[in-house]
């Protein structure tokens, strides 16, 4: 007990040791370098990618921009991070209340928030790295920046090496060169995520296979019953924003029954807001469990 | 100069033309292979077993026979919108129609408060209803006599943006639908099938009925008011029912395929211009001709980013604008 | 009301605007804090120099701006329903910005502006090439909104093409006053050397109103006179719409409003419209930052949702 006790201080110490020597830590950000002096403690983050990253090496930020949502944060997420602040939108989250929250550190998106770049830059000093249609190397590139950053480089590398494993694992207990497709379906549209997207990048990951379609310079892609026949992929995963959703709709026409997957009942759905928005080294794993949940359960 | 004959060659050779763009509609740029000797046999020797065929019955007839009556019924309506305010301007696009149906459906879509109160197609049907009814109030078209074009397509498009204005702030708000609102309100048709078909072709053949029974109703109302009134015709009358028959053509397109512009504005002036001013002969032109017009920007719509789809709307859009501002340029207003 | 009345009480209606844009937001200061955050190194200092004074500077100014060359394109075209929007300048800038963020997606935002101000002057210019100088002012608003309708198509065809970008290009589209600050404000300064042009202009713009014969009798070119007071129209909404987006019924609906309140003198109307056009955009900006906080609107969103329906009150009662 004492002995633990006495470790714990003895590492605290060291830890607030090199925290007011010359901690400094450079990274590269989509912006060029980025320096940052002290260990960060009060993070502010304007995408779950990010927020995904922090927490996976047990780190709280103290605002997320959430989109006035919490239950968009992944859950796992949320259980370790405990409450936060929203920040507002992805897509416009309020200055205001970043600065009212004084961060050491933000964490923002270069493709929704270069336009305010300079902005953030003087309320904290600002990480910019790739998050909105990242693909999943990106976000584990991204995710080795951020636990560089705040000081948690060993954790993260080590968390990274879990993170192999685990999907390894999972991939093991996964037919290969199963044909998997994930798609989002609305009211009156599905659109599938290809290749280059993220969901796609995981589904390879796992050593599943993505149907090959002609032309795929788009990560998310519109399509109507006649393409997803040409698409015909074995599993199709969806994730439904909205119920009933047209997949409904065309398991009423004859032509369905062609799909492999709807002759073969391999239509599954998952949580659409686990699959398209959150991303992330534990929303890849939730999204693996997910998929070894569907191919052990039929 | 129009003689007979020549009027009915021109109209064998529309048909003519129709049926190989239909043809070819059936088969052309398709993500699962279908050949035109597919779209011959799926017609004559329908065999279930064949993939190819089956697209060809299951998705491309009926997407096929949907955009040929949509380009009629669109046709028609801007024709009766042209005779009805004697402004060669007016079209359901022009005139708020689209931009009010398009508010109608992004409302009953978008905001919880509104889900489930009508179906997508009936507040799109009262949205565009409303929009017209105010810019015909606020253009004075009802009233005859002032023959004030300018006015009333500024007020159409006063109206548009007041309602696009409004679409915007309701789709802004919820991202993720952004991209599906977006296509609706261009117009495709893709998502045709026989079961929309089922609904569509009766009210849209009754409005194409009803539109040929008025020509000589527009006929005379091109003569001027008094001049109509003269000769009898209840104007009152005319003009109410004139303008039921727009509403129930555009009405039952925008719920069927979305909200599809300009064909109205375009065909009813090349049909003009191939069989002059008698409506009687160039209304069913007019109705061929937008057939056409909308099947070949079908068909077009699986070419631009094959092998993705463009909504038919959208292209309908980039060479109908460009036809407005030559309509524009060429009065003299 | 007339003039007199008008401007005393508009003027004290913008100070307690602005007073309340500092203020009030999704975190509410004091007087105190506010005025301590105007000095360096305060802890509100970012919040109240670098974020909501350049904002509330911005919103004078691009309303003011854009109600400004809505009372002078309605004032040129004589019709009540012209505005700014039918000359095709906010469509063609949108087009242009549209156009840079879907094909050079990885490009930087900072050129934005620049580009959008291109594209609106542009479409300027082609209205201009496709009218010519002999074109009678409705004749012009027609061809605008034709044109205008052209860019629109090509917008949406965008958007739909690369449907990845469609959510950025509405936010721009729907104009906003987020994100900006001193850097954009010293960008659209210049632009507003304009406004004492176009206050000097009028007397004659009030002669236009009784008839281009009485102009030309009196020695003013209705002709060179509409260029002038348009080109400064274009102007103005071009630079405004760069830095904001195209925020929506501004310059239809204050111009009204201030007829309706001062009458219809150029002398008097050109500067209220001004007033008031800084006004609405105030008030919009200031609601979108509170309605739901942290979240924040676009302001374009509120003018439209208030001026949509104040204009069609208007365009009812003017029959």
């Amino acid at each position: 007990m004492l002995l633990s006790g006495l470790k714990r201080v003895g590492i605290l110490l060291i830890g607030v040791l090199l925290a007011t020597s010359s901690y400094a830590v450079t990274v590269q950000d989509s912006k060029g370098t980025f320096t940052i002096e002290e260990t960060p403690q009060r993070i502010v983050v304007l995408e779950f990618s990010f927020a995904d990253a922090l927490a996976s090496v047990g780190v709280k930020p103290i605002g997320i921009a959430d989109d006035k949502d919490k239950s968009r944060v992944l859950p796992e997420v949320r259980d370790i991070i405990g409450d936060w602040q929203s920040v507002g939108t992805r897509s416009q989250p309020s200055l205001e209340v970043i600065a009212s929250l004084k961060p050491d550190l933000i964490i923002a998106d270069i493709s929704r928030h270069e336009a305010v770049y300079d902005d953030l830059k003087k309320i904290a000093p600002t990480l910019i790295l790739p998050s909105r249609r990242e693909t999943y190397e990106d976000n584990l590139k991204a995710a080795a920046i951020i636990g560089k950053a705040v000081g948690k480089e060993s954790e993260m590398q080590a968390r990274l090496a879990q993170h192999e494993t685990i999907m390894s694992d999972f991939a093991s207990k996964l037919p290969n060169n199963a044909l998997v497709q994930f798609a989002v379906a609305r009211a009156d549209d599905l659109f599938l995520h290809t290749d280059d997207s993220y969901a796609g990048g995981v589904i390879s990951r796992l050593g599943l296979q993505m149907p090959k379609t002609e032309r795929d310079d788009t990560a998310s892609r519109q399509t109507s019953l006649e393409q997803l026949l040409a698409v015909n992929p074995e599993y199709l995963i969806v994730g439904h924003y909205t119920q009933p959703s047209i997949i409904e709709k065309w398991q009423s026409e004859p032509l369905w029954s062609v799909l492999q997957a709807a002759s073969n009942e391999h239509i599954y759905s998952v949580n659409p807001n686990i699959w398209a928005r959150c991303r992330g080294v534990m929303a890849a794993e939730h999204m693996a469990q997910d998929l070894v949940n569907i191919f052990t359960e039929q | 100069m129009n003689t007979p004959i020549k009027s009915l060659s021109l109209g064998i050779l529309l048909c003519m033309g129709l049926v190989l763009l239909s043809w070819w509609n059936l088969f052309a740029w398709s993500v699962v292979p279908v050949t035109g000797l597919d779209v011959w046999h799926a017609v004559t020797a329908f065999d279930s077993q064949v993939i190819a065929q089956r697209i060809v019955i299951d998705l491309r007839l009926p997407r096929l026979l949907t955009a040929l009556l949509v380009g009629a019924a669109l046709a028609a309506a801007g024709t009766i919108m042209q005779g009805l305010t004697r402004n060669p301007l007016a079209a359901p696009s022009v005139l708020g129609v689209n931009a009010g149906a398009a508010l109608g459906m992004a409302l009953v879509s978008t905001l919880p408060a509104f889900y489930g109160a009508f179906s997508t197609s009936i507040a799109a049907m009262l949205g565009g209803g409303l929009a017209w009814l105010l810019v015909m109030l606020l253009g004075s078209a009802w009233r005859m006599g002032g023959n004030d074009q300018g006015r009333l397509v500024l007020a159409g498009v006063a109206i548009s943006a007041l309602c696009a204005a409004l679409t915007k702030a309701v789709v802004i708000m919820e991202e993720d639908q952004a991209a599906g609102v977006m296509t609706w309100l261009a117009g495709s048709l893709a998502d045709a099938r026989w079961q929309s078909w089922s609904t569509f072709w009766p009210v849209a053949l009754v409005g194409l009925i009803g539109a040929l029974l008025l020509t000589p109703a527009l006929n005379l109302l091109q003569l001027g008011e008094d001049n109509a009134r003269n000769l009898g015709i209840n104007l009152l009358r005319s003009k109410l029912l004139g303008s039921l028959l727009v509403l129930i053509l555009v009405g039952a397109t925008i719920s069927t395929v979305g909200s599809i512009g300009f064909v109205g504005l375009i065909v009813p002036h090349i049909a003009r211009l191939l069989m002059g001013q008698d409506f009687r002969l160039f209304l069913p032109v007019a109705m061929l001709l937008g057939a056409g017009l909308v099947t070949l920007a079908d068909t077009l719509s699986r070419a631009i980013t094959y092998p993705m789809e463009t909504p038919a709307g959208a292209i309908l859009a980039l060479i109908g604008a460009p036809f407005f501002i030559y309509l524009v340029r060429k009065r003299t207003l | 009301m007339n003039a007199s009345r008008f401007f005393p009480l508009g003027l004290a209606l913008l100070l307690i605007l602005s007073i309340a844009n500092l203020v009030f937001g999704a975190v509410s200061l004091s007087l105190e804090q506010v005025w301590q955050g105007l000095s360096v190194g305060s802890e509100q200092h970012f919040t109240v120099y670098e974020y909501r004074l350049p904002r509330i500077f911005l919103a004078i100014l691009v309303g003011a701006g854009l109600a400004l060359s809505g009372a002078l394109v309605q004032g040129v075209i004589r019709n009540p329903l012209a505005s700014p929007d039918v000359l095709g300048v906010s469509h063609g800038a949108g087009l242009a910005a549209v156009f840079y963020m879907t094909y050079f997606a990885g490009a930087s935002t900072d050129w934005l502006p620049e580009v959008a101000l291109a594209g609106g002057l542009v479409a300027a210019l082609i209205l201009w090439w496709l009218c010519g100088a002999q074109s009678s002012a409705i004749k012009l608003a027609i061809t605008g909104v034709a044109l205008a309708a052209f860019w629109a198509s090509c917008i949406d065809f965008l958007m739909l093409t690369k449907p990845l970008e469609i959510n950025n290009a509405l936010l721009w589209l729907t104009g906003s006053l987020w994100g900006r600050g001193w850097t954009q404000l010293q960008a659209l300064l210049p632009w507003f050397l304009l406004v004492p042009v176009a206050l000097g202009l009028s007397k004659y713009l009030n002669l236009l109103d009784l008839g281009d014969d009485s102009a030309t009798s009196l020695g003013v070119s209705p002709q060179v006179l509409r260029l002038v007071s348009l080109a400064i129209a274009v102007a103005l909404t071009a630079a405004c719409v760069s830095i904001c987006g195209p925020i929506g019924f501004l310059g239809l609906v204050a111009p009204h409003l201030t007829r309706k309140l001062v009458g219809g003198r150029h002398q008097a109307l050109l500067p209220a419209t001004m007033l008031t056009g800084a006004c609405l955009l105030l008030a919009a900006d200031l609601a979108a930052r509170t309605i739901d906080p942290p979240i924040e609107l676009p302001a374009g969103i509120l003018t439209a949702i208030i001026g949509a329906p104040y204009f069609l009150w208007l365009l009812l009662r003017m029959k």
